[in-house]
């Protein structure tokens, strides 16, 4: 018996150094599929929330920080800080009109996809420069949140040519009767270049019950513009919503991303203490969420905003809520339905990237979405980044794995580097760069 | 003499709920990585919009935590310390403000 099973073990090794099988995969017994290796390691830290990066080809990495302003950090990992907001020093430029407040600030950024003809790169902020007179209260327009290019100069010390391409996403300018309620919630924030270069920017209801619903309003909305602001020529929207608008009735979207194999966009979005979110998007599609009050069968909520009803300050099943207030409100004939829902549970669904490259292994085309849960009532906090394998159709999902980091955190931001590795800025400070090692 | 040892107790009794002098930091430490890191990061040195609660005075920390547990208002995030403060004892909060004061 000894002798047969020598002899059968010597023919699969032979089998296997002949057919060429890498000696890792043979020994993890991992022939056939490639589970690769990743690691996790810190290239930043000690920052103040960061909140997103943008790369160019070469490895240079821009990023904000939510309070303090953007940044860049070279090949050589020198870093200069470029342009500021109010109160920020040591930036090359600044400009008071930026602020951070509550989960506002600077949060977004993205470098065009000709940059290294016209070095364009593309920020999101909150603002005061386009208040005007709507932000006395918080049921008035409140332009606060904007979009901006910028010039960045060949030795990347500085920016220049500063233009306001959005100036029209609210911004909630005052405290308010809800969890969470201070001022400058729900501001979406993230911002890509999406197929054919366009720039789409994803939005949040700012607290505002009508907001999701209202097509003359950007808040709760994902844009698809151009870089100089311009809507899409083929948007979508329903007659009489803005022309810039992709799709609308979003809570707080801070994910976004193009799935490799089609372009399909897909977004990540939090729940109001059920059903996070990830949703295939339609061009003129709805993604459900309607916190107005005195409709869907719903009567007055607290400064007009149903959105944490119909008990905001305790602990409820999720399930509940999710009947009072549905993240996807199947009474909406244009519908997208949601392709995942964490488990009815709200934990934070922060940002969304698709993992690119065969390194990946069998994570590869997998999106990838970094997770902030608080353990609010008897949800797990399952601070994470999960690794989602969606259907074709994009309206569910095959499995999910967790990545296996080592660790458990507020997982910001997440963007693929040209590196094909994934970075991550998380609530902590720090930016990781995660890598894939194919065992294949 | 007698009647002084009563008094020195007495004002020790008084006093150490409030201050939490014999405060444990290192189970301060633990009660704190249970319920409040996913908010407030590492050490208490705040994340997000939520801010940082290391550095203040151990008598601060425990007269908000304790308004907190009451359900006294202090703030916009106010009904997320409810939930969080309602089932903390008063050796648990003297415990986290004693690891909070130099977590830093």
């Amino acid at each position: 018996m000894k002798t047969l099973n020598r002899k059968v073990y010597t023919g699969v090794t032979i089998g296997a150094l002949v057919l060429g099988l890498p000696l890792a995969a043979q020994a993890d017994g991992h022939q056939g599929m490639d589970v690769p290796k990743i690691t996790p390691t810190k290239v930043l830290e000690g920052l103040e929330n960061p909140w997103d990066m943008a790369f160019l080809p070469d490895g240079t990495m821009f990023y904000t920080e939510k309070c303090k302003g953007l940044s860049v950090r070279t090949t050589d990992g020198t870093v200069n800080a470029l342009y500021g907001m109010k109160d920020s020093s040591g930036y090359a430029d600044s400009a008071d009109d930026l602020f951070c407040e509550g989960q506002a600030g600077m949060l977004g950024v993205v470098a065009d996809r000709n940059f290294a003809e016209n070095r364009t790169i593309a920020v999101y902020s909150s603002s005061s420069k386009y208040f005007g007179d709507g932000c006395e209260t918080n049921f008035g327009k409140c332009d606060g949140n904007i979009v901006m290019t910028f010039t960045v100069s060949d030795d990347l010390s500085s920016v220049s040519d500063r233009t306001d391409i959005v100036t029209d996403i609210q911004y909630k300018p005052l405290a308010s009767d809800q969890p969470f309620g201070g001022p400058g919630a729900h501001n979406g924030g993230r911002i890509r270049i999406g197929p054919g270069g366009y720039l789409w920017v994803a939005g949040g209801d700012r607290h505002r019950g009508i907001c999701p619903q209202d097509g003359t309003l950007l808040c709760g909305k994902v844009l698809r513009i151009d870089m100089d602001g311009n809507a899409h020529p083929e948007n979508n929207p329903p007659e009489g919503f803005d022309k810039r608008i992709y799709t609308y009735g979003h809570r707080n979207v801070q994910g976004i991303d193009f799935r490799p194999s089609d372009g399909k966009a897909f977004t990540a979005e939090h729940g109001p203490w059920h059903n996070d979110e990830i949703t295939a998007l339609v061009n003129g599609g709805n993604a459900g969420w309607d916190p107005a009050q005195n409709t869907a069968g719903r009567g007055e909520c607290p400064d007009e905003y149903c959105g944490y009803e119909p008990n905001q300050m305790d602990g409820m099943d999720p399930a509940v809520r999710a009947a009072y207030t549905p993240m996807s409100d199947t009474r909406f004939a244009d519908l997208m339905p949601p392709s995942w829902n964490n488990n009815g549970f709200s934990q934070g669904t922060g940002s969304a990237a698709f993992l690119k490259g065969s390194n990946w292994g069998i994570y590869e085309g997998r999106l990838a979405v970094g997770i902030m849960g608080i353990g609010f009532g008897d949800t797990p906090a399952g601070s994470r980044i999960d690794m989602i394998s969606l259907t074709p159709d994009g309206l569910g999902i095959n499995g999910i794995t967790r990545m296996p980091l080592g660790f458990s955190t507020r997982f910001r931001g997440l963007v693929m580097g040209p590196d094909n590795a994934l970075y991550v800025a998380t609530d902590d400070g720090d930016i990781y760069q995660v890598t894939a090692e194919s065992m294949q | 003499m007698h009647r002084l040892s009563s008094a020195a107790v007495f004002f020790v009794a008084l006093i150490v709920p409030v201050y939490g002098f014999g405060a444990d930091k290192e189970l301060g430490e633990t009660r704190y990585y249970e319920s409040c890191v996913n908010c407030h990061g590492q050490a208490g040195k705040g994340a997000s919009s939520y801010p940082k609660i290391a550095g203040n005075e151990s008598s601060y920390t425990i007269e908000k935590l304790r308004a907190y547990r009451e359900g006294i208002k202090q703030g916009p995030n106010s009904s997320l310390m409810f939930m969080f403060a309602k089932p903390l004892s008063d050796e648990e909060i003297a415990n986290l403000a004693a690891y909070l004061e130099d977590a830093i």
